[in-house]
C-alpha cells in the first residue's frame, strides 16, 4: 500500500473509474509493481471472502420467520384493537391510537438520515422510536440525584437535570440514544398525556437554535455551553416553550458564576 | 395468503439470504445473527408500508443495521461491553470481542469456527463496509449511503479492513500450515 495510487488502484478494482480514469490506472499498473501486487491481493482476497465467508441463511431460520410472520396479527387491525392499552405506560396508550400510517411513518423517519434528511429528521425519528419503544427511559426517576449520576456512566455528556411537576412538567426519568455519532443524554418529562423528549449531545459550534417542525412534531433548539439541546414533542409551542423556559432558567442558575 | 403478505413474500423474502450474511458479518454468532435477522424482518414486515422507493435491500439493510444497533445497546446495558469503534487500545478491544463461549465454539462447524477466527481481528466498521462491498457488490455511493459517512471515508475505511482481513487470513493460513506439519 506504498504507492500513493493504491486507493485508485482500488476504485478501479472495485469497478468505480470511468474509462479515461481507468485507463490512467492501467497504464500506472505497468510500471507500478506495488500497485500488481495490490491488485493481486485484492482479487485473491475477494475469492477467500466470495468462498469462505458467505454463510447463507439456515432452513430453519427462514421457517422460524415464516411462521413468525404467519403468527403476526393483521395489519390493519394490530394498533387500534388492543384492550390492555389501559394498563399500558401512559407512552404506549398515547401510542395506541396512532394508526399503521404513522407507524410505516415512523419506520420511514429512521431510514431518513440514510437517504439526505435532516438532523431535525434524525431528532424527530428518536423521539417517535422513543414513543413506540419499551426504552423510553432506562432509568426511571424523578429525582435529578438520580438521573444525573446515571449520564455521567451512560452518556457522553450530563446536562442539567431537574424535575418541574410543580410546574407540570414531571420528570419520568432519561435515557441515552444514539445521535451524530455519539450517545446523547435523553430527558423524559410527561406533561398531561403528551410525552416530552429534551435531548443533549456536544456540540462545540453552537450553530444551531431556534424552532422546526417535523411531521406535527414541534422542536425547539437552543445552546448552553458546549451543549445542544433539543426538546421535541406533539404538545403545543406553549407547552414546550414553558419547558424550555425551565430549563434554561435552571442551566442559567447552575452556570458557574 | 394476503396481498399484503404476497408483496412481502416477492420484494422482502428474496433479500433473506443477503441480510443474513450482513448480519453474521455485524454480529459474527450464528445465534446473534437468527435473532437480528428475525427481529428485522418482523420490523419490516410491521412498516412495509414506509416502502417507498426501489431499493427494497438497501431499505432492509437499514434496519438490519438500526436494529443491530438497538440490540446491542441492549447488550452493552447489561454486560457492559463497550461498542466496537469506542475502544482505544488493544486491551479494550479484547474485552470488546465478542468471542463465542467455549460451549457456542463446541457446537460450530468447522466453517463457522473459520468465520469467527477470520473476522475476529476485525472492528464492526470494517465488517461492514468490507460485507456490503464484497458480498453485496455495492458501489461506494451506496455502502455510503448505508453507513452515513462520506464516499472519501469509505474508501479508506475499506482500504483499512481489506488490509486488516488479509493479514488476518495470512496469519491463518499459516497456523494452519504449521499444523499440518
Amino acid at each position: 500500500m506504498a504507492c500513493a495510487e493504491s486507493l485508485k488502484v482500488q476504485a478501479y478494482f472495485d469497478g468505480e473509474l470511468e474509462g479515461p480514469q481507468a485507463r490512467a490506472i492501467e497504464q500506472h499498473l505497468e510500471s507500478c509493481t506495488d500497485c500488481r501486487a495490490l491488485l493481486t491481493d485484492l482479487k485473491r482476497l475477494r475469492t477467500v471472502i466470495r468462498r469462505d465467508l458467505s454463510p447463507r441463511a439456515p432452513a430453519a431460520l427462514t421457517e422460524r420467520i415464516r411462521a413468525a410472520l404467519d403468527a403476526e396479527p393483521a395489519q390493519a387491525t394490530v394498533h387500534v384493537l388492543r384492550p390492555a392499552a389501559a394498563r399500558r405506560p401512559f407512552w404506549l396508550g398515547a401510542f395506541g391510537g396512532l394508526t399503521v400510517g404513522a407507524l410505516a411513518a415512523s419506520l420511514l423517519f429512521s431510514l431518513m438520515p440514510l437517504i439526505g434528511g435532516s438532523f431535525a429528521e434524525e431528532l424527530a425519528g428518536a423521539h417517535v422510536r422513543s414513543l413506540g419503544s419499551t426504552h423510553l427511559v432506562e432509568v426511571e426517576s424523578s429525582d435529578h440525584h438520580t438521573v444525573k449520576p446515571w449520564f455521567a456512566g451512560h452518556a457522553d455528556v450530563s446536562p442539567v437535570v431537574a424535575d418541574f411537576a410543580a410546574q407540570g412538567f414531571r420528570l419520568v426519568g432519561g435515557r441515552t440514544d444514539l445521535l451524530d455519532h455519539q450517545r446523547a443524554a435523553v430527558l423524559v418529562y410527561q406533561h398531561g398525556a403528551h410525552v416530552i423528549n429534551v435531548f443533549a449531545w456536544e456540540d462545540r459550534h453552537g450553530g444551531r437554535a431556534g424552532r422546526d417542525t417535523r411531521s406535527g412534531y414541534h422542536m425547539i433548539f437552543w445552546q448552553d455551553r458546549d451543549l445542544a439541546y433539543c426538546a421535541v414533542s406533539d404538545t403545543g409551542w406553549n407547552e414546550l416553550e414553558g419547558l424550555v423556559a425551565l430549563l434554561r432558567a435552571q442551566q442559567a442558575a447552575d452556570a458557574p458564576h | 395468503m394476503d396481498a399484503r403478505r404476497m408483496r412481502f413474500e416477492a420484494q422482502v423474502l428474496p433479500h433473506l439470504d443477503s441480510a443474513y450474511r450482513f448480519a453474521r458479518w455485524l454480529t459474527r454468532s450464528p445465534a446473534d445473527a437468527d435473532d437480528l435477522v428475525q427481529e428485522s424482518v418482523l420490523r419490516a414486515w410491521r412498516g412495509l408500508e414506509g416502502l417507498r422507493g426501489t431499493d427494497v435491500r438497501a431499505w432492509l439493510f437499514a434496519i438490519v443495521r438500526n436494529c443491530h444497533a438497538t440490540l446491542h445497546r441492549q447488550g452493552r446495558r447489561h454486560a457492559s461491553v463497550p461498542l466496537p469503534g469506542e475502544h482505544e487500545t488493544e486491551e479494550d478491544l479484547a474485552m470488546a470481542s465478542t468471542d463465542p463461549d467455549p460451549e457456542a465454539l463446541a457446537v460450530m462447524s468447522d466453517d463457522e469456527r473459520q468465520f469467527d477466527r477470520l473476522l475476529a481481528g476485525l472492528s464492526e466498521e470494517h465488517r461492514e463496509v468490507l460485507a456490503l462491498r464484497e458480498l453485496e457488490e455495492m458501489s461506494y455511493r451506496e455502502i455510503a449511503d448505508i453507513t452515513r459517512i462520506p464516499i472519501g471515508t469509505v474508501m479508506s475505511r475499506l482500504a483499512r479492513a481489506r488490509e486488516a482481513l488479509r493479514e488476518r487470513w495470512l496469519k491463518e493460513s499459516e497456523g494452519e500450515l504449521r499444523g499440518v506439519r
